[in-house]
């Protein structure tokens, strides 16, 4: 029986497997890191410029381009019931695509406004389903706009239970950025595994570690415990 | 040199991304919170309410808006003993009523001051962790620059946020230098940016036109 003293030796087996383990888990930290590249490069950028919406050379609403038009629409069918469908028929008439968003609650049933929006398109519609006829109003931003909303394009909010998700893109987007940051936390714990495994490295790096949870944590918690 | 070079580049890529993991983790959890609008609760989310009088109101309230109202405020929070981010107060002139939400992470406070009594009703929630977390991921954001990073914790706060940022770019240019090195790996690598690539720009393309 080995004694508690004595060293522990690996089986040529085990030391096989974590050597495969080392090496496939520094392989797939890069691969992931270069996958991801620009969908990281694109939350890193836009999440500075959201954080200071003052950065001049990054706005995008005052320097849109307006468009203002009065369209004519077939009457929408009895068919048509609840608000998404009407909503929908609307936007395949006038051929708009994009998330919905509900802007206002309806008080007169002949008259039907909200909005459709997609990374740099804005479109305000004002449906007159009496007189079979939309007002609409197309707003487009510069790239900084487009790259701004895609940070923030998930078709829901936590804020506001009644969006949900109805444009198929938009769903593929918002499952792209959980991709993303999945990606994310697989590289993170990849990194800690690599680090783990260089002793020599391993006192400093805890100390900085340590430096980081301990300012991450009194934001995630503590302030509750201090104020 | 190229050796100290690349020593040097490998080093900073650890350490500086040991330091930014927890905030990346805040970072990358919450958007699973944020873009599924769900927030798991740990613990079930608490309230209490509670009544403070006698509180030492600007004598120019009618006067004030935006940021000089919320530092104008300021005392009377401090006398309630509400302490936090002050979000969009609602000053409600003819119910002489004044309506602030207070948050600090995981932790949502309205404090409802009339002020003809000078007296504050207050209602303090307990959110939790998630809420701390999708908080802070929004936080300071794009709306009313003005009035937002008024608690001096959340000015840190955009700070960190903005450095996390700044060393995710570091660390990705670092790590493709890193990986380039590697003569071996540089294969596969390409193929993967080239993946990445294309399906970044086609989403985003598809998503825009």
């Amino acid at each position: 029986m080995r004694s508690a003293t004595e060293p522990t030796r690996k089986s040529p087996r085990a030391a096989r497997f974590q050597m495969g383990l080392e090496r496939w888990n520094r392989k797939l930290h890069y691969y992931a890191g270069l996958f991801l590249l620009f969908f990281m490069w694109l939350f890193a950028v836009t999440g500075l410029v959201l954080n200071h919406p003052t950065w001049s050379f990054a706005e995008s609403w005052t320097k849109r381009t307006d468009t203002n038009s009065e369209r004519a629409i077939t009457a929408l069918g009895p068919e048509l019931r609840g608000d998404l469908a009407q909503a929908r028929e609307i936007m395949r008439q006038l051929g708009i695509e994009g998330e919905i968003l509900w802007t206002t609650t309806r008080s007169n049933a002949d008259l039907f406004e909200f909005q459709v929006r997609r990374p740099g398109h804005y479109y305000f519609i004002k449906a007159d389903l009496a007189r079979n006829r939309v007002t609409l109003r197309h707003s487009e931003v510069n790239l900084w706009g487009v790259i701004k909303v895609l940070h923030v394009f998930s078709g829901a909010s936590l804020d506001d239970p009644r969006q949900s998700r109805d444009w198929a893109l938009t769903t593929v987007w918002a499952y792209s950025m959980d991709a993303v940051a999945a990606g994310l936390i697989f590289m993170v714990l990849s990194s800690l595994y690599m680090w783990w495994e260089l002793p020599q490295k391993r006192l400093l790096g805890a100390v900085i570690l340590g430096l980081g949870s301990l300012i991450c944590g009194l934001f995630c918690i503590g302030l509750r415990w201090l104020f | 040199m190229r050796g100290r070079f690349y020593r040097l580049i490998r080093d900073l890529h650890l350490y500086l991304g040991l330091f930014i993991s927890p905030f990346v983790l805040v970072f990358a959890i919450s958007v699973f919170f944020l873009v599924h609008t769900w927030l798991p609760k740990i613990a079930p989310e608490t309230s209490n309410t509670r009544v403070v009088s006698a509180l030492p109101l600007p004598g120019d309230l009618q006067t004030l808006s935006g940021r000089a109202l919320i530092d104008a405020l300021k005392p009377a929070l401090e006398k309630a003993d509400v302490h936090g981010e002050v979000g969009f107060l609602q000053h409600l002139v003819k119910e002489e009523k004044l309506i602030i939400p207070v948050t600090v992470p995981g932790r949502q406070t309205i404090v409802t001051i009339s002020t003809a009594s000078r007296e504050a009703t207050i209602v303090t929630r307990e959110t939790g962790l998630a809420d701390a977390m999708a908080t802070l991921h929004r936080s300071p954001g794009e709306h009313a620059p003005a009035i937002r990073m008024n608690w001096f914790y959340m000015q840190e706060w955009r700070w960190l946020a903005d450095t996390t940022a700044y060393l995710i770019l570091f660390i990705s240019v670092s790590g493709i230098y890193l990986w380039y090195v590697l003569r071996a790996e540089r294969r596969v690598g390409f193929v993967l940016l080239f993946a990445g690539a294309l399906s970044f720009f086609g989403l985003a393309y598809a998503l825009s036109h």
